[in-house]
């Protein structure tokens, strides 16, 4: 007997190469964990995945937890593709989540389980508002300082995926970790619950820097496990194989 | 003259004279003792400029009990018990809120900058009030209760010493009121350590009336003068029943 898996619906990110590289897209509802450390192009990643949403009429929302949006908005990329009549007619929607904290008093360093559930609960009640199919949270290793300890990491993600996933929302949840760190995430925990994970990092070839890019994982769909390296441009975030041939410079 | 009022005159008489230009003075009692009462009666009287700091009533509160008694009503009111309404209890109100209802986009744009006010510090919003009085100054603190119930012990003392420090340099005076044991025994005996004179207001009941006393606990370097008095509530306010 063949075993028929039904085909995913996918998300489309619309990042040249990174289709291909995930057979087609992000498997929807899948929340995937886009990790690396600073500089290797994480936040232009995860807003042109927004960007081509909003462009197709899918609603996305972008939480900025450790930028303001504002200044982020000023500093960002002008692509081409760009449309900022889009943020007017609210497709794509900029949040920053220290309002949220101050609006729901969760101002302590630490937040409790409790307060975990209700931040959650926050966010998927605004994607619902919203009607989101893309959300990014940038970054979640900022959210996770406020939590402290990795259950609580564990409680908020596994809670947060279920809710955004139940509203058919494709997410990104941006993670920083140090150049040198051996694991995906700072906290070790986001890395084992996100349904994905997306590394870039900075290579250093000849002299260059380069960014790459390597799925690591993706539940729903067959992947190239294979680096990537990444070009930001005004056209948006280009990816080719990175050769191996003659490259030991 | 070394000597300033106390606010009673019966009561001055009691201490040899007043109380010393620079005491700190703590008048503590169960709640229904007349430590309020006393205050007022504290800031109706003395040639300082009064300064009267309440966080359990509202200005009118005060005014319209001195004013029947016919007191003087020539002070200042510092209302922190407003404005921790306006900045504490209000923002707590919409918090909960928003918990029980959840944010829309609307409650997110609506946010200013101005809403995320840092929580203010209302014992160095007190501490600094007084330091800004012209001396000789007559200051109200009522009560320490609300201090102590919202800073950690030992801030709220770092606070009361420099204002205890803050009078006796300039030859003021300053009344608080205080609860008496609600608060752990070792803040209180803090408080008691480094107020200069300690008044206490109780009662006894005896048959079906109660019998009130001034008892006055510690006058600094005049030992002598402790001693219960028994004290009648009339018309004119508190007094001792009998002159010295």
């Amino acid at each position: 007997m063949v075993a028929k898996t039904a085909e995913r619906d996918r998300c489309v990110t619309g990042v040249e190469g990174l289709d291909t590289i995930l057979y087609g897209g992000i498997p929807r509802s899948n929340t995937v964990l886009l990790t690396g450390s600073c500089g290797t192009g994480k936040t232009s990643l995860a807003l042109e995945f927004l960007m081509h949403g909003a462009v197709k009429d899918e609603n996305s929302l972008f939480v900025s937890v450790t930028e303001n949006s504002e200044k982020l908005l000023q500093n960002i990329i002008p692509y081409k593709f760009f449309d900022k009549s889009l943020i007017k007619s609210g497709r794509l929607v900029f949040v920053d989540m220290p309002v949220m904290y101050e609006r729901l008093g969760l101002t302590k360093a630490e937040l409790s389980m409790e307060e975990i559930e209700l931040l959650v609960n926050s966010l998927a009640s605004l994607a619902k508002e919203l009607q989101t199919k893309r959300l990014v949270i940038d970054s979640i290793t900022s959210v996770c300082y406020k939590l402290k300890t990795s259950e609580k990491i564990r409680d908020f993600i596994l809670k947060l995926s279920k809710a955004l996933s139940d509203l058919g929302c494709t997410s990104i949840l941006v993670g920083e970790v140090t150049a040198d760190s051996a694991s995906y995430s700072t906290f070790g925990v986001e890395e084992a619950i996100a349904d994905g994970i997306i590394l870039m990092a900075n290579m250093e070839r000849r002299g260059d820097l380069l960014r790459t890019l390597q799925v690591i994982k993706m539940r729903g769909t067959m992947h190239s496990r294979a680096k990537y390296v990444l070009d930001l441009t005004p056209v948006g975030v280009l990816l080719v194989p990175l050769l191996k041939g003659g490259s030991t410079g | 003259m070394n000597f300033t009022s106390i606010g009673i005159p019966a009561l001055d008489e009691h201490l040899g004279g007043g109380i010393h230009k620079g005491s700190t003075v703590l008048v503590m009692g169960s709640p229904g003792s007349g430590t309020e009462f006393f205050a007022k009666q504290f800031a109706s009287t003395g040639r300082e400029a009064v300064t009267y700091f309440t966080s359990t009533e509202r200005d009118e509160d005060v005014l319209s009990v001195m004013r029947e008694y016919g007191w003087r009503t020539d002070m200042k009111i510092i209302n922190v018990g407003t404005k921790y309404y306006e900045r504490v209890l209000a923002k707590k109100l919409e918090i909960s809120r928003f918990r029980q209802e959840g944010i829309t986009l609307g409650d997110i744009r609506k946010f200013k900058e101005g809403d995320a006010a840092k929580e203010e510090n209302f014992l160095t919003f007190l501490a600094y009030e007084i330091s800004k009085l012209n001396p000789p100054f007559r200051v109200v603190i009522n009560s320490l209760d609300f201090f102590l119930e919202n800073y950690e012990s030992p801030e709220v003392l770092m606070a009361m010493r420099t204002i205890k420090a803050h009078t006796q340099h300039s030859e003021s005076v300053t009344l608080m009121t205080m609860l008496k044991g609600v608060h752990e025994s070792r803040i209180q005996s803090s408080i008691e350590d480094l107020s200069d004179v300690i008044i206490e207001l109780d009662r006894e009941k005896v048959g079906h009336e109660f019998k009130k006393y001034i008892i006055v606990q510690k006058v600094r370097n005049r030992p002598s003068q402790v001693g219960i008095i028994p004290a009648v509530y009339d018309k004119t306010g508190i007094r001792p029943a009998q002159a010295p």
